[in-house]
Formats: C-alpha cells, structure tokens, sequence
C-alpha cells in the first residue's frame, strides 16, 4: 500500500471515531445513576461502548476507502486481483476480538458478582405485583406496607419477588438494575441507593392490559427519615 | 446462451403445461380452489362434529364450546381440508388406498400461465416465486400494523386504539415479519436458487416442496385472522410468555396454531434442502466447491430441524394448558413458568441464526460478484457459518438473564453470546477484504448487500450490550431491544433478502428491473430505516420500556420523530412493489448472465429452462474465481464455454 492509501485510511477512521464519540458522549444516554451498582454498571456501559466505537472505526474506514477508491471505471470489465485469503490477516481477525469480548465477558462477570454481593445485615423488603399495581411490604418492620418503595440512602437492600398472576418485570432506571416477578418463584434483586430522590419504578414485561401503566415511585430518603417512616404504624401511603 | 433456451423450449413445447380440468360437475373434484371451497367447509364441519359428539358423549357442558370448536374445527380440520381440496395429497392418497396413482409425467412442472402459480405445482422455480409474492403480501401486512403501533405511539396518552387492541398489533406484527416474512422469503429464494446452484434437475421431494409452500397462507390468514376472534387478536407479544398467554383471550390459539403450520412448512423445507443438498450435488460439486448461498442454506436447514420442533411444543404447551388445564407452567397446577422460557428461546435463538445466516449467504454471492473479485478465506466463511450453528445452540438463556433463572447460568450463556460475535466478526471482515481492491460496481443489489454489512455491524455491536450481563440488566425489555432486533433483522434479513430479489430479479423473471428505481428504493430505505431505529437505541437506555402503548412524556419529541421516520420508510416500499410489478411486465429482457457471475445459475436462460438443464452440468472448480484467468466453476452441455461473455455491468 502507498503511504497516501494508509493516511487516508486512518484519516477516515478518526473522522468515524470522532463520530462515534460524538455520538456516545452528546445525548445523555444513561439517566443519572443513583445507586452503586449503577456506576458499576455504567462503567461497563462505557468499556463496551469504547471498544465498541475502535470496531465501528475500523469498519467504517476500510468500507467508506474501499466504497471511494475501488469503483469500477465505466468501460474497465476485467476483475480485481484474485485473493483468496491471508493466513495471518485471518488468525488476526480471530484473535482480536476473541481477546475483546473475553475482556468484557470478565469485567462483566466481575461487575455482577460485586453487584449481587448483599452483604451483611441488608434491609429486606418484599415486592409484590399484580396486575397493575406494586406492593411492597417490609418484614423487618412488621411488616408494613407500602404502594411506594421507600429505601434509606447509603444501606443494602436485598428485595424479594412475588407475582400474584402472570410474569412482572421491577425497573428503576436510576438504580439499573432489573429482575422479573415469576409466579411460583422468589428471585432477589439487590440495590444500594447513593442518592436521595424519587425514581420511577417500571414494569418492564408485558403483563397485559395495563402494563403501561404499571408503575410506581421509588423514594430514596436519609437513614433517619426512613426510619422514623418505617416505625410509623399502618400503611405507609405515598 | 439465449439459443440453447430457444432450442429448450422446443424440445418441451410438446406437452402444453399440466393438463387443464374438465367442464360441467367433474370440475367440482378436479384438485384445485373449487374442490378446497367446498372441501373446507365439510372438513370444518367433520371437526365440529367430532368436539360436539365428543362432548356429549362425555356428557361434559356446554356441549358448544367456541373455543374447542374453533380450534379443532376451524384452525385443524379446515386447513386439513383446505389443503386435500387444492390436491397438496391427491398423490399420496391414492397411493395409500392403492389406487392407480397419476404417473409422473412431469405436467406439475412449469407454469404456463399467472393461474399456474394458484396450483399446487412441484416445480422448484415456481414454487420459489409463489414463497415470494406470498411472504411480500405478509410483508405488507406486517408493515402496515407496525404503522399503526407508530401512530399510537407519536403522542404520549392514547389516541387510536385501546390496549388490548394495541397489544394485538405488535404482536401480530412480529409474528408475521419472522413467520410469514423473514424466515419463508429465505426459503422462497433458496428454493428458486439452490437446485439450480447445484445443477439439479428439481429439489429432492418436490410434492413435499409444494406441501411445504401451501401450509404458508394457512399460517398467514391465522395468524391476521386473529382480530377478528372475540377478545381480539392474540396480545402477548410473538414470545407468548406463559402464563399471560394461557390467560388471554381466543385469539391466543390462533397463534399456537398458526405456528404449527409455518413451523411444518419450514420443517418440511429444510429436511427438503439437506436432502437436496447432500446427494443432488452435480457430479464434481464437492462441498468444498459449493456457494456460500448453499453452505447458508444447509446450516440454517440444520438448524431448523433441530430448533423448530421445541417452539411447536412450547405453543402446544401453552395451547394444553389453556382448552385442557395440563399445567405446564401454571404454579398452582405444579407447573413451573420459566420452563416457558426456557423452551421457547430454545428455539427461538437459533431462530435469530435461520433468519441470518441465508442473508449471509445472499450477501456473500452479491459482494463477490459486485467486487469481481473471489470471495475473500472462503473455508474460513463456510466454517464459521458451522461454528455459530452450533454456538447457536449453547446461548438462548442471554434473553433470560434477568427472568429469574438459575443465577448460575447467566456467566456462561454471556461467555458463549459473546463468543459468537467472533464468527460473525470474521465474516464481516471477510466481506470488507473481498471489496477491498475490487472493481465495485454499485448496482442495486451491491447496494443492499454493502448496506446490509454496515447496518449489521451496528446491529452485532448492540448486540454486545445486550450479551454483557450487567447492561443487558438495564437495558432488557427497553427500546434498546427493539433498535436492536431491527439493526438485526430490518437491516441484516430484509437488507439481504431485497439484495436477493433484486440480484435475482433478471433470473427468475427474465426481465431486468429499473436500475434507477432500484437504486431510489434502497436510499430512501437506508434514510428512513435509520431515523427510525437508531434514536430507539437511546430511548431504551434512558428509560423507555417497549410494548407499552403509553409512555413518560419526556419520551415525546423522539417518539414522535420516529413516527414520521417510520412512515416515511413505509412509504419506500411502495418504489419496491411499483418497480417490481411494472418491471416484470415490461423491463427489458434479461440476458443469460447480466451480473457476469460464475455460479451454475446463471449459466442458463434467464428465465431456466423448466428442467433446468439439459445434460447434467460438470462442476470443475471453485464458485468465486474471479480474476483467475480461464477459471470456470461448471461445464455445461458438453464443452461449451462457461466462462461469462462480457457484458457491461449495470
């Protein structure tokens, strides 16, 4: 290849970076995380996501060079070179992204087992949906009830799923982390909450009718006001 | 070449096509649509009294149960009827009683007129074009209902439909895009394709093959019908998760029977193709010599036999549960709900493979020939479409990863998802190294396969979001899913299938399509797709859950954005079916080999011969060798000249 080929090339490829970039950091795709395991998982967003823009850059420049610079000249209609492969371009091309998702596979294993770590002692809270409302109840306190998923900032918190009818899905974008609500099972789903706030919570899979409008709020209040709410008696209301 | 079809076409204008049915009463029992008319009904009609006789017999109340007749009736015995009315079994059935059965002379083959293509008929070329036009006219249905879920969702609060009926058009929606779209247009391709590449006469099981095809519309009107059942269209999505589905409306059964028999038929093909392509080979047709279009083929058609029966039980599964209270899933009967799941994307992963892989073969014929140039580690290409068959098998759990299944098993369904980003990777970089250096010519099909690499990169990139287990935590059941199906089956199965139809057009109709209409279509496609699905990618991830009919107002401004989006990308199409039908009629007449390819297909008339070949065709050497003076891939009749004339391209 020419040295004119190869800065070309590589000129293409930082103009396709440049846009992926642009195009990663400019919208705002992930809500503003508000438990730990939301920066954990966003961390993994953004290694995906970089590896992700060095592949699209690759791809884009070899395409947009060759979309360019190999058309055919109108009255030419002999064939190209017949190449039939490259030993060592294909064990490459086999063993670079082996290597890239094998580092992602490990930094994505490593993420969730420190995710679904609860710790010592966590809040214990049961959540319950039927169609089309959320209930969550807290064993620890009598188990008190609530339509809205009060939590206390800074504690971990280990929920327990019950469906009372067909599959749910419990969704709080803030917290990134998602479980489904499966009849006869009980699957956790653990959060640690880092700032105060009130969140949506979402029903994420199809329940039926009103599955739109499933939701609820979650509130992430200090450790004492969750406290002073939790040994209220009765109901805890919105 | 046109001189050895003339000459063709005399040596077979002996017999005028099949023979033609009978005046007065006899027409009543000639196999056709006037036998299925009244055929239908009485079948319909035996159903019904089976349930009904049943029931009383059993003294079981009410005797008259809608739903039990409906689908005995309606959605398994019409059918039956249906397809012994149009003579899909006339052979068999004399055959079986022994009665002297009609010999073979062939009168199935060809089509003579447009009413051949409503007969049954056991020609490959015809029945890869009644696959066509019918998966088209699904296309078009399937399209429209994904309008009408856009018009809902342009405006936040609801406007249109309520959510029942809403929930009914997704799901309809996706079930005929993958049943009675993606999955039969592969199948109606490959059959026009691949005996033809193989320099066979036909497919192995021709009255199979036509079997295969008829079974198609069946699943097609049962599927549309659906809204028209009490309670409306069935509403849980095209996954069908139990036990919603068990606890929904009629219109339930009519899409666990309708997948039985798209299921059928697409069993039923792909044992066809592994027949075909296992001993129908033209002499010196070794593996190592076949196009990458019949390699596609052949893993896709293992993948379907061994996938397809678990989706088939999966939906009798559900069907049991609700007319017999069997319990599969039902926790209170002792059921378990994820085992729903767990059969279910046992198929329908593989299932993401059937619906790829035949692309990947399109695309690989398309490039090479478009790059005049051989396709680029052309065993590398073969072996990898081996390996994502069988990685295909060991990752459906990753739609699973936050369902509350074993946590054990998310690790190393992640380990073998991601892995298979590596095949696939190769083949990308594969098509990249075949373009690079070539003389591209940017005809229409060029388009759509060059196209279809760089929206399927996107597409494989989400992908490994979607397989990393902590994002897919956060972004499963969200827009992001559904930007990134479409990257994946919009921009890689549809991409490849127009590159298909397009590149295919010349050989199967014998005309040539408009170029500049052709080239319109693919721009205007290309626009609207994009502005439609990629800002999906960003709504999912800051907070959009998918299949809601409402939604958070912050969401509005985009959702209306991909709403126009989408209805300018409906409206592309209509440049697709106009230049299609205007130039089957009128383009101009196709040479032999316009694309100057080697493979087998195109060394006969355009459009074949109704047996294909005269003298069997004498494969001597690779499919893709472009450049390679005085390489050919195949001889035919006699030693005549294979290589391609040249013939200025687009």
């Amino acid at each position: 290849m020419r040295r004119g080929s190869i800065v070309q090339l590589i000129l293409f490829a930082i103009i396709a970076s440049a846009a992926g970039l642009t195009l990663a950091l400019v919208p705002g795709w992930l809500p503003e995380p508000a438990s730990k395991e939301a920066g954990r998982i966003d961390f993994v967003f953004w290694f995906v996501t970089a590896i992700c823009i060095f592949i699209f850059a690759i791809v884009a420049a070899v395409l947009a060079y060759s979309v360019l610079r190999f058309r055919r000249k109108p009255d030419d209609d002999t064939d190209g070179p017949p190449i039939h492969g490259h030993t060592g371009l294909e064990i490459l091309w086999t063993a670079i992204p082996t290597i890239l998702v094998t580092a992602i596979g490990i930094v994505s294993a490593v993420v969730l087992a420190k995710d679904d770590d609860v710790g010592k002692d966590p809040l214990r809270v049961n959540v319950i949906a039927q169609q089309f409302v959320w209930t969550f109840s807290y064993p620890q306190f009598g188990n008190k009830k609530s339509a809205v998923l009060r939590l206390p900032n800074h504690r971990s918190v280990l929920l327990t799923m019950t469906s009372k009818d067909v599959i749910h899905s419990f969704w709080v974008p803030e917290f990134r982390q998602k479980q489904d609500l499966v009849p006869g099972i009980h699957p956790t789903l653990h959060i640690t909450p880092t700032r105060i706030g009130s969140y949506p919570v979402i029903c994420t899979e199809l329940c039926g009718l009103g599955h739109a409008l499933m939701r609820s709020r979650s509130i992430v209040m200090t450790p004492s006001a969750f406290r002073r709410w939790a040994s209220q008696k009765g109901p805890g209301g919105a | 070449m046109t001189s050895i079809a003339a000459e063709h076409h005399e040596v077979h204008a002996a017999h005028e096509g099949p023979p033609r049915p009978p005046h007065g009463w006899r027409r009543l029992v000639w196999p056709g649509f006037l036998r299925a008319a009244w055929m239908t009904p009485l079948f319909f009609g035996i159903g019904c009294a089976i349930v009904v006789s049943t029931r009383w017999w059993g003294g079981w109340h009410p005797i008259w149960k809608g739903e039990i007749i409906v689908l005995v009736g309606a959605l398994t015995a019409a059918p039956i009827g249906f397809l012994a009315g149009i003579g899909a079994f006339d052979y068999w059935v004399r055959y079986a009683i022994g009665a002297p059965t009609i010999p073979e002379d062939h009168s199935g083959h060809g089509a003579y007129s447009w009413k051949d293509y409503f007969r049954v008929n056991t020609d490959h070329k015809v029945i890869g074009i009644q696959y066509l036009t019918t998966t088209i006219f699904f296309f078009l249905a399937g399209g429209l209902l994904a309008l009408l879920v856009r018009a809902e969702l342009a405006k936040p609060g609801m406007q249109f439909f309520d959510n029942q009926t809403y929930n009914g058009l997704f799901s309809v929606h996706a079930s005929l895009m993958i049943f009675l779209f993606v999955i039969p247009a592969f199948a109606g391709l490959a059959n026009f394709v691949v005996p033809l590449m193989l320099g066979a006469p036909d497919m192995a099981f021709p009255r199979l093959n036509a079997l295969s095809y008829w079974l198609l519309p069946i699943a097609g009107i049962m599927m549309l019908s659906s809204f028209l059942a009490p309670g409306g269209a069935f509403a849980a999505g095209w996954t069908g998760y139990a036990t919603l589905s068990v606890h929904q409306p009629m219109g339930t059964i009519f899409f666990n029977m309708g997948v039985q028999w798209a299921g059928a038929s697409s069993i039923m093909t792909a044992l066809n193709f592994l027949v075909t392509i296992i001993t129908m080979r033209a002499p010196g047709m070794t593996f190592w010599r076949m196009p990458l279009l019949v390699w596609a083929n052949f893993t896709t058609s293992l993948l379907v036999v061994i996938a397809t029966p678990f989706i088939a039980g999966s939906q009798f599964m559900v069907l049991f549960d609700k007319v017999m209270h069997t319990g599969f899933f039902e926790p209170n009967l002792g059921g378990y709900t994820l085992g729903y799941q767990h059969i279910f994307w046992f198929y329908s992963h593989p299932a993401v493979y059937i619906m790829m892989l035949p692309g990947f073969g399109i695309a690989s014929e398309v490039i090479s020939v478009f790059a005049r140039k051989p396709i680029f580690g052309y065993r590398l290409m073969a072996l990898s479409l081996m390996a994502i068959l069988v990685l295909g098998f060991s990752v459906w759990a990753h739609h699973m990863f936050v369902s509350g299944m074993a946590p054990w098993l998310r690790v190393p369904m992640m380990i073998t998802t991601l892995l298979i980003a590596v095949p696939t990777g190769i083949k990308v970089f594969s098509w990249l190294a075949t373009i690079w250096e070539g003389k591209i010519s940017f005809a229409t099909p060029m388009l759509w396969a060059v196209g279809f690499v760089s929206m399927f990169v996107i597409g494989g990139l989400s992908g490994i979001y979607l397989g990393a287990v902590p994002i897919d935590i956060h972004v499963s059941d969200t827009y992001f899913v559904v930007a990134h199906i479409h990257y994946v089956l919009f921009g890689g199965s549809l991409f490849t299938i127009f590159a298909g139809i397009y590149y295919w057009f010349p050989k199967m109709t014998g005309r040539m399509y408009d170029e500049r209409l052709g080239k319109l279509h693919f721009w205007l496609t290309f626009i609207g797709f994009n502005a439609t699905f990629f800002p999906m990618h960003l709504i999912g991830v800051q907070g959009m859950p998918r299949r809601v009919s409402d939604y958070d107002p912050m969401f509005a401004g985009w959702n209306m954005f991909i709403s126009i989006a989408s209805f300018f990308l409906g409206a592309s199409v209509i440049v697709f079916l106009y230049n299609m039908v205007v130039s089957m009629r009128r383009g101009p007449i196709a040479e032999a080999n316009p694309w100057r390819a080697l493979t087998i297909e195109w060394q006969v008339s355009s459009p074949p011969p109704i047996f294909n070949f005269d003298e069997v065709p004498q494969v001597v050497g690779n499919p893709y060798e472009y450049g390679v003076p005085g390489a050919r891939h195949a001889v035919l009749n006699g030693d005549r000249e294979a290589v391609p004339e040249k013939v200025p391209v687009s």
